[in-house]
């Protein structure tokens, strides 16, 4: 079961690339690796905190409710990372700033609440959480690093690329995320089929 | 009625435990939160005025509604900065810190923050962009040379540099009444 869980979070139920929840963050927050990694930290953290929280009130709280209640509860979690990253990690706190608040309505933390964590245990409950939010960052570092290799021809903000290259700006601009997210899928259909192909 | 009662029960009892657990994670947080902004405050004024060993952001002057604040080295003024918010910029407005050296020329320009495009606009932060605007006085011409002033503009933005040498200027203008009072 519970290997099951971390090979669904990670990989066949990837966030991204099988639910395609939370592609709102995705395109947004992924012009550079740095941010692409502390946005997928900062959901993974949240994640992993309301789907314990839930999985443990869940039976307690009426069905016509559930709703509300986990949102109140996921906007706590969001709020004290909120004020955790301001207070320790400034400087990129003031480059993700608008997109963690969003984090509340990222439909993967809800998706997880309602699909999960309300019908199973607390320990399965927040290795789930933690399994999704992790594959979640996966997919945003790659996308992020891709993005920042060839947009601005950096990694981690340190020059990757002979001087005399000259970055493709539109990697880093929003058409560039589409872009380069499609690139993904496609790259993910075609392993997954050739996976198919020889069972 | 009595599963009214009970959803209204429940949702009272998570909303108050929230807003405790809110309230106590503001209040260890919050210390923190007001020192990492007075330093990032701080340390704009030591990257962009003359020397000086006190703390600006608590001398300062009302000069037409705008705080000039003020740079002193033991008591002896070193030079002023200015804080204005340009509107015109690309992607919305920009809040650039001017400092002048006590005469009035410019010695050094901060963006504190902005909203440009990365990788086209997002220039305007790049130290070698900033320092362009060195020396200069309130007569100068402080413009892009799209609009016949000295300030290059890089290619595939004119609007991010533009704004920021009109922020520039009115923080000069500021300053000048500043020093004349």
């Amino acid at each position: 079961m519970i290997k099951n869980i971390i090979k669904n979070g990670l990989y066949s139920n990837n966030a991204i690339f099988k639910q395609m929840l939370g592609l709102c963050p995705t395109l947004a927050v992924t012009t550079s690796a740095v941010n692409a990694l502390g946005m997928g930290l900062a959901t993974t953290a949240v994640l992993t905190g309301s789907n314990l929280v839930i999985s443990l009130t869940a039976k307690y709280i009426p069905k016509n409710i559930r709703i509300p209640a986990y949102i109140v509860i996921i906007a706590c979690f969001v709020t004290i990372i909120d004020q955790m990253m301001k207070a320790n990690f400034y400087s990129l706190h003031k480059v993700l700033g608008i997109f963690i608040p969003l984090i509340v309505v990222n439909c993967i933390v809800l998706g997880r609440a309602e699909a999960f964590a309300s019908k199973n245990n607390p320990l399965y409950s927040l290795i789930d959480g933690l399994s999704i939010g992790i594959g979640f960052t996966i997919s945003l570092f790659i996308l992020g690093s891709i993005r920042e290799f060839i947009g601005a021809g950096t990694f981690f903000g340190m020059p990757f690329m002979l001087s005399s290259y000259n970055p493709l700006l539109i990697a880093v601009m929003p058409p560039g995320a589409f872009l380069f997210l499609g690139f993904l899928f496609a790259g993910k259909q075609f392993i997954d089929s050739r996976i198919k192909g020889e069972k | 009625m009595n599963s009214f009662f009970k959803s209204v029960f429940t949702i009272t009892v998570i909303t108050v435990l929230a807003g405790m657990m809110l309230a106590l994670s503001y209040s260890f947080t919050k210390d923190k939160i007001a020192y990492q902004e007075r330093q990032e405050i701080l340390s704009a004024f030591k990257s962009i005025l003359p020397y000086h060993n006190n703390e600006p952001d608590k001398d300062y002057k009302m000069v037409n509604n705008q705080k000039v604040f003020i740079a002193k080295d033991n008591g002896t003024i070193t030079g002023y900065a200015v804080n204005v918010i340009n509107t015109q910029g690309y992607g919305g407005a920009i809040s650039i810190l001017t400092g002048t050296d006590s005469s009035g020329a410019v010695s050094g320009v901060a963006v504190i923050y902005h909203s440009e495009t990365p990788g086209l606009g997002d220039k305007i932060t790049n130290k070698s962009f900033l320092d362009l605007f060195k020396g200069f006085t309130v007569n100068d011409k402080i413009a892009v040379k799209k609009d016949g002033g000295t300030i290059d503009q890089f290619s595939g933005a004119t609007i991010s540099p533009r704004a920021l040498a009109a922020g520039v200027k009115d923080s000069l203008t500021v300053i000048d009444s500043a020093i004349g009072k």
